[in-house]
């Protein structure tokens, strides 16, 4: 005999099983059997309240009536997914769907007829009439039937797929939206870095005494980085010019900052003031380059930003003395952030890599399309 | 009356400049050295003995953390730091102070007269038995500044120990043999293989069947002591 126990778990098997076997009917089977079940009972209750119902005929109806409207619309649902109709909008479908409607009506009309014809010939034997003559008799109606029954289908699969569809495209559409705001706020807390701004101060306070004039031009850097750090507006695009001054501004601090540890060097080879890029963008790789690298080194480093013309492409590097390795596990929340920012503004057709060189540096390249 | 001995560890030279001119309207500090990282750091303290130091957090290579973390006699510490105070409030057991540049010169007075006070509370200023020696450790992302005496317990676990302090225990990467070098033997006794511990923290000791003895501390913890160490206590004790 089971004990409780035993039973408890033999009961939870078995609806596992149940539960297992019902799920794998997907709601698309689920809904062609309940629908076309219902609709052939209809036509049975029909017939049984006309009077002369025999219930063995009115079985075998029912089954074949089921099959036929699955097999016709299970046909048709391959046909529209092959053509991939269920992402089209219903103005461009309504074409296609009336000759399709009308398709699936005179095949419907064909095959219900033929199988009231043979039931009734083959297993029943009561049928006297020529197929022909039978078949005119019916066609009409069946026609008819069949014509509401397909547009029913056809209609509601699209509908059901219509709705689907403007839903994902509504979670999308936010998803993508939540992207660039978080994009915002991370670079708006990544522009100033506090660790920066801070040291620069303290820099400056001491400035004052030792060199007055290294101080105050400190002050006019300083004022200039914060000005922009809080007027940027991260969605506009900005002139490589500004950004490049930007970028010369910060280096100007941090070699105060560094003094013999930091050598930078920056070089452009075009017109910088005819091209656009996003605001901050070449300033955090600087940024990411003093943190990860210069930072890290007793020594210090340098850092070079490159600007070029490639093949219709502007080309920004930024290459420094430094280890990626030690660099990846702080950063890649604002390596991903320019990544997302590239792909944002340029629709994928901007690029942007990091890696480390044999002669312990990091290159950092930004690519964008130079129009 | 004795000078309190200096030194100043910042990368930047700026800095350290800074803190030296800070430092400077104060007559009773003397400042005997500067580091510009770590390494330096650690040769000049342990060769020069300061009482206090100005410390950066975030250095090249190797933390102001990092830099406690070799040392076996931390003297007094003022943190000083650009943004990352958060680093230093995680301390369980808190620093002396923390400073953040730019400093303001009246914090800046608050903070030496905190020093002054500490340090005139220890009798003697570099006493190397002197039972307010502390050590910096960190385990995991916590951080500790203890007094040796709070130590009550040090176990090994192979290539680790673990000591056993207040109601706290951390995992450091020195060995017992290592922790036998630092720690003052009149205080600290080895009872087996595996465990040191804290004579001030015995509340009993028993004999056992086997004529070894058995220890009970204060904290609850009841331990065995090898034959060979058992031996050696009774002696010491005069048992």
């Amino acid at each position: 005999m089971l004990n409780l126990h035993e039973k408890n778990t033999f009961t939870t098997a078995l609806k596992k099983i149940v539960l297992k076997t019902t799920t794998a009917l997907s709601t698309y089977w689920k809904i062609q059997l309940i629908g076309w079940i219902t609709a052939s009972l209809y036509w049975g209750v029909a017939a049984f309240l006309s009077g002369h119902f025999i219930w063995k005929m009115g079985a075998v109806d029912l089954i074949l009536d089921v099959a036929i409207g699955i097999l016709l619309t299970h046909i048709y649902r391959n046909f529209a997914l092959k053509n991939g109709w269920n992402k089209l909008n219903l103005k461009m479908l309504l074409p296609g769907i009336v000759l399709s409607i009308l398709i699936l009506s005179l095949l419907y009309m064909v095959l219900i007829v033929g199988k009231l014809y043979l039931v009734r010939l083959l297993i029943f034997k009561n049928e006297t009439d020529s197929f022909l003559v039978f078949f005119k008799s019916v066609q009409l109606q069946v026609f008819i039937t069949g014509t509401r029954l397909m547009s029913i289908w056809v209609l509601a699969y699209h509908l059901y797929h219509y709705s689907r569809l403007e839903l994902e495209t509504v979670k999308e559409n936010a998803r993508l939206s939540i992207m660039i705001k978080e994009a915002q706020l991370n670079n708006l807390s990544a522009q100033l870095n506090p660790h920066f701004f801070f040291n620069s101060l303290n820099n400056i306070k001491f400035l004052v005494i030792e060199n007055p004039t290294a101080a105050r031009r400190a002050i006019d850097l300083l004022s200039e980085l914060l000005r922009n750090s809080l007027n940027s507006n991260m969605g506009r695009l900005i002139s490589l010019n500004e950004e490049i001054n930007l970028v010369r501004d910060y280096l100007e601090l941090e070699k105060i900052r560094f003094e013999e540890r930091l050598q930078i060097k920056i070089e452009t080879s075009l017109d910088l003031s005819r091209h656009l890029i996003l605001p901050f963008s070449i300033q955090s790789l600087v940024e990411n380059a003093i943190k990860h690298g210069i930072e890290k080194r007793k020594a210090g480093g340098f850092i070079t930003v490159k600007v070029a013309m490639e093949n219709d492409f502007i080309k920004i590097t930024v290459q420094n003395s430094g280890q990626l390795s030690n660099e990846i596990k702080g950063s890649r929340i604002g390596l991903n952030n320019m990544r997302e920012r590239l792909l944002l503004q340029y629709n994928g057709n901007a690029s942007f890599e990091i890696r480390q060189m044999e002669d312990e540096t990091v290159l950092a390249t930004i690519l964008i399309p130079s129009r | 009356m004795k000078k309190i001995k200096v030194i100043i560890v910042d990368d930047e030279r700026l800095a350290r400049e800074e803190v030296k001119r800070a430092l400077k309207i104060y007559e009773d500090f003397v400042l005997i050295g500067e580091a510009e990282n770590a390494y330096d750091a650690k040769v000049l303290i342990e060769t020069e003995r300061p009482d206090l130091i100005f410390l950066d957090i975030q250095m090249p290579e190797k933390s102001g953390f990092d830099l406690l973390e070799s040392l076996d006699h931390v003297p007094a510490v003022l943190f000083i730091t650009a943004y990352d105070q958060y680093a230093i409030q995680a301390f369980e057991v808190s620093a002396l102070d923390y400073l953040m540049k730019p400093i303001r010169e009246e914090r800046f007075a608050k903070a030496i007269q905190k020093i002054r006070e500490a340090i005139q509370m220890k009798s003697s200023l570099n006493d190397s038995t002197s039972k307010d020696r502390k050590i910096f450790i960190k385990d995991g992302e916590k951080r500790f500044f203890i007094q040796l005496d709070d130590i009550y317990l040090i176990e090994s676990l192979e290539n680790y120990t673990r000591l056993f302090f207040q109601d706290k225990k951390a995992l450091q990467r020195r060995s017992l043999r290592q922790w036998e070098e630092i720690l003052d033997e009149t205080v600290f006794f080895r009872i087996n293989r595996t465990e040191i511990i804290n004579t001030k923290f015995i509340q009993e000791v028993h004999t056992t069947m086997s004529g070894r003895l058995e220890v009970k501390l204060k904290t609850g913890e009841l331990l065995e002591v090898s034959n060979r160490q058992s031996v050696k206590f009774k002696n010491q004790n005069g048992i």
